[in-house]
């Protein structure tokens, strides 16, 4: 498959602007529930974007908007340079959407056939195409079957191999690691960085954060509908250290009790594990040193994106409970 | 539309055929070939005349109610199932147009019926042929009147479907079927009920489809002519009527959000 190709300079892969969203809400409908409020952020290319934020804090509802699957209440948006309204990006775009159903009365290799339709493909390239993605995405041996016998993990790995039918330049991904074993996780990862590497953008939606830690070049963190905050992941968390882990053995729990800048203090049988304020560190290491004691290891501790979405979502228990931190 | 948008309708019409087939729509065919079955040997006792009148009578009926069944059952269901399940979310994220979408499922089933239909009428000559009757080219000219009347009751089904649950969609098409087929009883409603303003009663007589234009029955089963001119007023009536219901339904589900 080719490397990506016609992006004009200066454009970004998508521009959101002013986007705000509300839906009907009461019995007859009256009232409005704003689930998106004034939303702005660019994407640009070649580079992995994670949209976070907890369950119905309106990530589904922007992908939905940017796939012209709902209308915006107002602002505007534009995916490689065109209009949501153009049909233009749309051949170079690939959607994953959250809980993705296809038709299970077709096999995997008849549904790849279908969109690769609806992208005008000659037959023999949707052939080699599906063949190819069901072989990445692990469906090789059950192209065959019909999709009512398949489990959520491999419809979800079905609706990956959908999403880069047509070799989009960006690939919108709704919760792509949802209902995933570990293998199917590991899987999508691999994809979503080969994709970076081949020159594509990869806008997905989580809520699982260590995927976004490992993945994102950079992320949008979104609460109740508004962006909260946008940029590199060292840039939001920080690069200060928080503290230092420092392993030990050989010194009495008396002796540590006593050491100033040590926060806090972890028996692991014969070692201590300590946490340790950074300035504090040389008297520490001398002191244990001092006692006959060695120190095994030391390492700086950052904060995590998962405890800088904690602190921000502070106040907001049901919110903090949506989390997957299970995941 | 250009050929591209034609073949991404091709393409839907033919998945929407090809899930009819899979979700053995065709069923009801098994059901018609008893049925002609049964007519064939019971009319074995009545004189040729008789045998081939009730045998055309009923495999018209059949025609028609089976059709009449799987174009509001099947007809309401086709993009409401679409929109209760979402399957249709990762398919309009591609260049399909939510139009193309639209007269995509409307073709499908069209093509759907047109099997039921095509495949009926040769089980209906079949068993004419049986009880050595001779063949009827006016059946033909009837049946494609009845497969014009379903073409309509799809495109009713589709735009009710966009608007409201399948149940009430399901049920409101039944009843403008219903009312269609009696639209007699409507124009001179006022006979019975002179309260109601003649307005009203002209409004609703313009509005509802008027079914009886499609039914040829009496006339084929009575050996009476079917001139070609009233097919043309037919095809004609059919082909304006599908195109507003599909435009106000294609309207209507282009400015939908998709939950």
């Amino acid at each position: 498959m080719s490397q990506a190709s016609g992006n004009t300079p200066g454009v970004p892969a998508i521009q959101v602007s002013s986007l705000s969203k509300s839906f009907p809400t009461g019995w007859l409908g009256l009232d409005r529930r704003l689930v998106l409020r004034d939303l702005s952020l660019v994407v640009h290319h070649n580079e992995i974007f994670g949209y976070l934020g907890p369950n119905g804090s309106g990530k589904t509802t922007t992908l939905k908007i940017l796939m012209g699957l709902l209308f915006p209440d107002r602002g505007s948006v534009t995916i490689l340079g065109s209009p949501l309204g153009s049909a233009a990006w749309r051949y170079r775009c690939g959607f994953l959407p959250e809980h993705p159903y296809f038709y299970d009365y077709l096999t995997a290799r008849e549904y790849l056939d279908y969109v690769g339709r609806l992208f005008s493909l000659p037959a023999a390239l949707r052939a080699e195409r599906a063949r190819d993605l069901l072989e990445r995405v692990g469906l090789a041996q059950v192209a065959g079957i019909p999709l009512r016998r398949f489990s959520k993990g491999m419809v979800q790995r079905l609706g990956i191999a959908q999403a880069l039918m047509n070799d989009p330049e960006i690939v919108f991904l709704d919760e792509p690691m949802s209902g995933l074993d570990p293998i199917g996780r590991h899987l999508v990862r691999n994809i979503i960085l080969e994709l970076k590497r081949r020159g594509r953008t990869v806008f997905f939606s989580t809520h699982i954060l260590s995927d976004a830690e490992t993945l994102c070049d950079r992320v949008a963190l979104l609460r109740s509908g508004e962006l909260l905050k946008v940029g590199r992941l060292d840039e939001i968390l920080g690069l200060d250290v928080l503290h230092l882990e420092v392993v030990i053995s050989g010194v009495d729990g008396a002796v540590l009790a006593a050491l100033p800048g040590v926060k806090q203090r972890h028996s692991m049988g014969e070692r201590w594990r300590l946490d340790v304020e950074e300035p504090a560190l040389g008297s520490v290491v001398r002191a244990v040193e001092a006692a006959g004691g060695r120190i095994l290891s030391v390492y700086p501790v950052r904060q995590s994106l998962e405890e800088y979405f904690f602190k921000e979502m502070a106040g907001s228990e049901s919110d903090e409970r949506e989390w997957g931190l299970a995941d | 539309m250009g050929t591209g948008g034609l073949s991404r309708v091709a393409a839907v019409a033919a998945n929407t055929f090809r899930e009819t087939v899979r979700e053995r729509v065709f069923y009801n065919l098994l059901i018609f070939a008893v049925l002609m079955t049964l007519s064939g040997l019971l009319m074995a006792r009545l004189s040729i005349r008789q045998q081939d009148k009730i045998i055309k009578d009923l495999g018209l009926a059949c025609i028609d109610v089976f059709g009449i069944v799987i174009a509001i059952f099947i007809g309401v269901g086709l993009v409401a199932k679409e929109l209760e399940r979402r399957s249709l979310h990762p398919l309009l994220a591609k260049p399909l147009t939510r139009d193309e979408f639209f007269l995509g499922k409307f073709a499908g089933l069209g093509m759907t019926l047109l099997v039921n239909v095509a495949v009926m009428t040769a089980g209906l000559y079949l068993t004419l042929w049986t009880v050595e009757s001779r063949p009827d080219p006016r059946m033909l000219k009837g049946i494609y009147a009845l497969y014009l009347g379903l073409l309509l009751i799809v495109s009713l089904a589709l735009l009710l479907s966009t608007l409201t649950s399948t149940t009430m969609a399901a049920l409101v098409t039944l009843c403008l079927v219903v009312a269609g087929r009696f639209s007699d009883v409507i124009r001179n409603m006022r006979v019975v009920a002179p309260a109601v303003p003649d307005w009203l009663v002209q409004a609703l007589y313009y509005a509802i489809p008027n079914f009886r234009n499609f039914d040829f029955k009496d006339r084929i089963a009575y050996g009476d002519p079917v001139p070609l001119a009233a097919l043309g007023w037919v095809t004609l009536y059919a082909a304006v009527y599908i195109g507003i219901v599909l435009g106000v339904g294609a309207r209507v589900f282009r400015s939908k959000d998709l939950v």
